[in-house]
């Protein structure tokens, strides 16, 4: 790895000055003042509540197991999402690149909603037994099980693993395979030596994310698990809701220190294996041909990406035109668009406008945010590293902390110099989407930048090229695809972000969709919450469609 | 919305402004501000050129919960209409999504409160604004609300007069006449039904702790950890919330669900919707109101207060929020009357029961379960 230039220049300087200053304010200030309970009684240092916890063998059974189900769910996301990466990325189909986007859907969906989707599908009664049965075969049941959680968890993280590695695969330099052939290795031999060393960053890199997240998850191990398999998320929520906020701090740092300590690993891993290099692509195979062995496996594939897949957001869309009674219906979309009248209540029509506003308001802070943060740290040096892990704070902490944490101060209001200063409503809500998406504006565009070639920033530099120009003419054009997958992830997390939205809406009217799915749950019939989460599918569907194809960049082509 | 109510309110006049200030930040008890509020107010308008009446259309905002408002056919969109057509008044609703703990940290971060009326109160919380509270959040309005003399005296649980019930649910099981009939405690735990029942966590759903508080009420604090021990052996599912749990009753997952006795006011006298009440018992739910300590217009909040205990409202209140109402007197359609079902022998913990006791019950419940 070689040394990047400086990053001393006036535009440069200050768009990093302010990113450090939004992380301040909406990230590490809140975190902090709710992490200090951890270590601090009555406003003296206390190791106390933290020691309390690590010789308690219920909380060391506790995050046992919640490691246990993530490393369970990493290794189901990883057996589902790789074949579709190397299904899209070396095979030429119609309507692959919109599939490509669509693999965002899943992160946009509330948790509950999947939930309900699953138990639909999966159910004792759900249209998978009912076709085991019409086999023949004996009905699985899936509900309440640890396989259920894993398997909800492999639907929402494999797209970032075939996003991820999809990505890496199309950059593999077709010379280097060629090269590896000509000397005589066989397929088999060229894919072992010459393409999975150039995949495997990018796919410890989703396996990394995948155990991060599923480590720290929540609804879905709540709706469709229980109590029984509580999961250390499970319990800090508890710890907040009950208001004992020094245990909830101390369960915190440990699962953040964690969570970081992997981050930092995955960052030392991640830019050792960096590389310039230039890319001469591979031709995609078309997927319609004569019928090999590959070919019948893609098809195997096919149909459980069906079941997995569609099968949940299918269930979805039929109960939101199911009534009561089991007929066909629309009655539940026009009661959703009578509310528009509506003085008290969720206006559907408010709701799907507030998602699109603050998601393009998520845009346009995270990826700036994102693509200054991947320069700084892009490099291989300890200082860098240590940015780095810090910049990945919101993967590491719950979101239930972070949401907490700006309650309690820039919402609820903060004294400075005897102003009491409070942020509320849409301009938090976009603060805080933005904060909790810029990391994969970072994770896409970090990687990009490390592998490219330093040789044309020193050209342009040389040529009298400022840093700023040599920034926006050369490095930005050439990370373009990246940093479009990482404005799409941005627009992706900010439709679908629930747990600091509901937070900072406050019952106010800057409620968003995956808000407006929770609160018509909260009715009786399954209608007008489906409905919702119907739209919201569409909306962001399009969306993501719209985003990588208007991006002119069209995605990593 | 509040905050176009303070830039009115501040661009009136600057008099005005400081007045409002004062108010939210030294007030500690609220009575003492009543005057200045709507001195404040009244200065607006007349500068706005709006009412001729002095003391006019005051807004009065709820904090309250989700169902109360949303979903099809609620009792709040109703309420507000009905007040706001018999009184000189706006009616506002906000439903955070952490409840009473919105208020009580805000309290506790001497954030401003400005919300006059808590709607959906029940005794866990209050003791938990006790534990966590040395200044009062609520009024006490014993004897200051005409017509709470009428809330039957099982409802009441708040010994300071603070919550005034408005209605009552009873938690009783939901099940499937054509799979299983619960009649008691032992019933549950039978092999017979084993897998078949789907409770929620009663650290954070309130069907979910009334059900707990049931087997405590039934097994003593000493027995009830065994009782579920024997429900674990046989399978019991502890889902997070009503949602969560009711819908997977609904996908047949099970056929018995802690729930409701009114279930059968959404579904009729359906095989799948049969209300069980244990051993003849019912665990009692009543819900209740209470001003804040703060309330920006206390005099208005006493008049919704009122309002709600009246004979009419209370029976459309019970209707639409689907429970039973806190008065004697309420006027109920009959055909609801038949529907929802009332335990033959009502059960409950008071106040000074769970005091103290509650947090310990609830925690030792889910360690074990979690195992």
């Amino acid at each position: 790895m070689r040394r990047r230039p400086r990053l001393s220049e006036l535009p440069v300087l200050v768009a990093a000055v302010a990113t450090a200053v939004l992380l301040a304010v909406m990230l590490y200030y809140p975190v902090a003042s709710v992490l200090a309970g951890a270590v601090l009684v009555d406003g003296r240092p206390t190791l106390e509540p933290i020691r309390s916890i690590v010789t308690d063998s219920f909380y060391l059974r506790l995050f046992r197991f919640t490691a246990y189900q993530a490393l369970l769910s990493t290794i189901a996301s990883l057996a589902l999402g790789l074949p579709g990466a190397y299904l899209l990325s070396r095979y030429e189909f119609p309507g692959r690149r919109t599939i490509r986007s669509l693999t965002l859907v899943p992160f946009v969906l509330p948790s509950i909603m999947v939930a309900v989707g699953f138990a639909a599908m999966f159910g004792t009664g759900g249209p998978l037994n009912r076709a085991l049965a019409a086999f023949g075969l004996p009905p699985i049941e899936l509900l309440f099980t640890l396989k259920i959680i894993v398997l909800a968890h492999a639907f929402y993280n494999a797209p970032l693993v075939v996003r991820v590695v999809a990505a890496a695969w199309e950059t593999v330099d077709a010379r280097t395979v060629e090269t590896a052939r000509s000397l005589g290795a066989s397929p088999r031999r060229a894919f072992l030596d010459v393409v999975v060393p150039q995949l495997l960053p990018a796919a410890l890199t989703s396996a990394l994310l995948i155990f991060i997240f599923t480590f720290m998850s929540f609804p879905i191990v709540l709706a469709l698990g229980g109590l029984q398999l509580a999961t250390v998320e499970v319990w800090l929520y508890d710890r907040i809701t009950s208001l004992r906020l020094d245990e909830a701090a101390a369960l915190a740092v440990i699962e953040a220190a964690i969570t970081l300590g992997l981050t930092y690993a995955y960052l030392r891993y991640e830019t050792a294996q960096a590389a310039s290099r230039s890319v001469a692509r591979r031709t995609r195979k078309r997927l319609f041909g004569t019928l090999d062995l590959d070919r019948i496996a893609i098809g195997a594939y096919g149909i459980v990406v069906l079941v997995v897949f569609l099968g949940p957001i299918v269930s979805m869309l039929l109960a939101s035109v199911t009534s009561v009674s089991g007929g066909i219906t629309l009655e539940h979309y026009e009661l959703l668009f009578a509310r528009r009248e509506t003085v008290v209540g969720t206006r559907p029509d408010l709701a799907i406008w507030n998602s699109l506003v603050f998601a393009v308001g998520t845009l346009a802070l995270a990826v700036p945010m994102g693509v200054v943060l991947s320069m700084l740290t892009a490099r291989d040096t300890l200082t860098a590293r240590v940015v780095g892990t810090l910049a990945m704070v919101p993967f590491a902490v719950s979101g239930i902390v972070v949401g907490l944490g700006l309650l309690q101060t820039v919402v609820f209001g903060v004294d400075v110099f005897g102003y009491r200063v409070q942020v509320t409503g849409a301009v938090a809500i976009v603060a805080a989407h933005a904060v909790g998406a810029y990391p994969f504006v970072v994770r896409t565009v970090a990687p990009a930048l490390a592998s490219m070639d330093d040789r044309l920033v020193e050209s342009a530099r040389a040529l009298g090229a400022s840093r700023t120009r040599a920034l926006v003419d050369v490095e930005l054009p050439l990370v373009m695809p990246a940093v479009a997958a990482g404005a799409a992830f941005a627009f992706a997390i900010s439709i679908g972000e629930f747990n600091s939205t509901i937070v900072l809406v406050e019952g106010g009217d800057a409620y968003t969709m995956p808000v407006a799915v929770e609160r018509y749950l909260a009715d009786r019939t399954l209608g007008p919450a489906t409905a919702m989460g119907s739209v919201l599918l569409v909306v962001t569907s399009v969306s993501f469609v719209v985003i990588e194809r208007v991006g002119a960049y069209g995605g990593i082509e | 919305m509040r905050r176009r109510t303070f830039v009115s309110v501040a661009g009136g006049s600057l008099a005005a402004l400081s007045g409002c200030l004062g108010n939210g930040g030294e007030n500690g008890n609220g009575n003492g501000g009543n005057g200045d509020s709507t001195d404040t107010r009244d200065a607006t308008e007349t500068e706005d050129g709006g009412t001729a009446t002095p003391v006019e259309d005051p807004t009065i905002t709820i904090a309250t919960y989700d169902s109360f408002v949303d979903g099809e056919d609620p009792v709040g969109p109703w309420l507000k209409s009905e007040f706001e057509a018999e009184y000189d008044a706006t009616v506002e609703f906000r439903t955070p999504s952490s409840g009473i703990n919105q208020y009580i940290q805000r309290a506790q971060q001497g954030a401003e409160i400005d919300v006059d009326l808590y709607v959906g109160l029940n005794v866990d919380e209050l003791i938990r604004i006790d534990e966590q509270l040395d200044s009062a959040l609520f009024d006490s309005l014993d004897g200051e609300i005409d017509g709470s003399d009428r809330v039957r005296d099982e409802l009441r649980f708040d010994p300071d007069g603070r919550a005034i019930p408005y209605d009552t649910g009873y938690i009783s099981l939901v099940y499937d006449e054509r799979e299983v009939t619960p009649k008691t405690f032992e019933d549950l735990t039978d092999s017979e039904n084993a897998g078949e029942l789907i409770v929620q966590n009663a650290q954070q759903s309130d069907p979910g702790v009334a059900f707990l508080l049931w087997t405590i009420h039934e097994f003593g604090a000493d027995g009830y950890l065994d009782y579920w021990s024997d429900l674990q052996d046989n399978d019991v599912r502890v889902l997070g919330s009503w949602d969560d749990a009711y819908n997977a009753y609904l996908n047949e997952e099970a056929s018995m669900v802690v729930s409701y006795s009114t279930d059968q006011v959404y579904y009729g006298d359906q095989p799948r919707h049969q209300v069980g009440f244990l051993n003849d018992q019912g665990y009692a739910q009543p819900e209740g109101m209470a001003r804040f300590a703060d309330a920006p217009n206390p005099d208005a909040a006493r008049e919704l207060m009122e309002f709600m205990l009246r004979p009419d409202v209370q029976g459309v209140i019970a209707q639409k929020n689907v429970q039973f109402p806190a008065v004697a007197d309420a006027d109920l359609d009959e055909e609801f009357d038949a529907v929802a079902h009332v335990p033959p022998e009502p059960v409950t913990f008071g106040y000074d029961e769970l005091a103290g006791n509650l947090d310990g019950w609830i925690e030792a419940w889910a360690r074990q379960i979690v195992g």
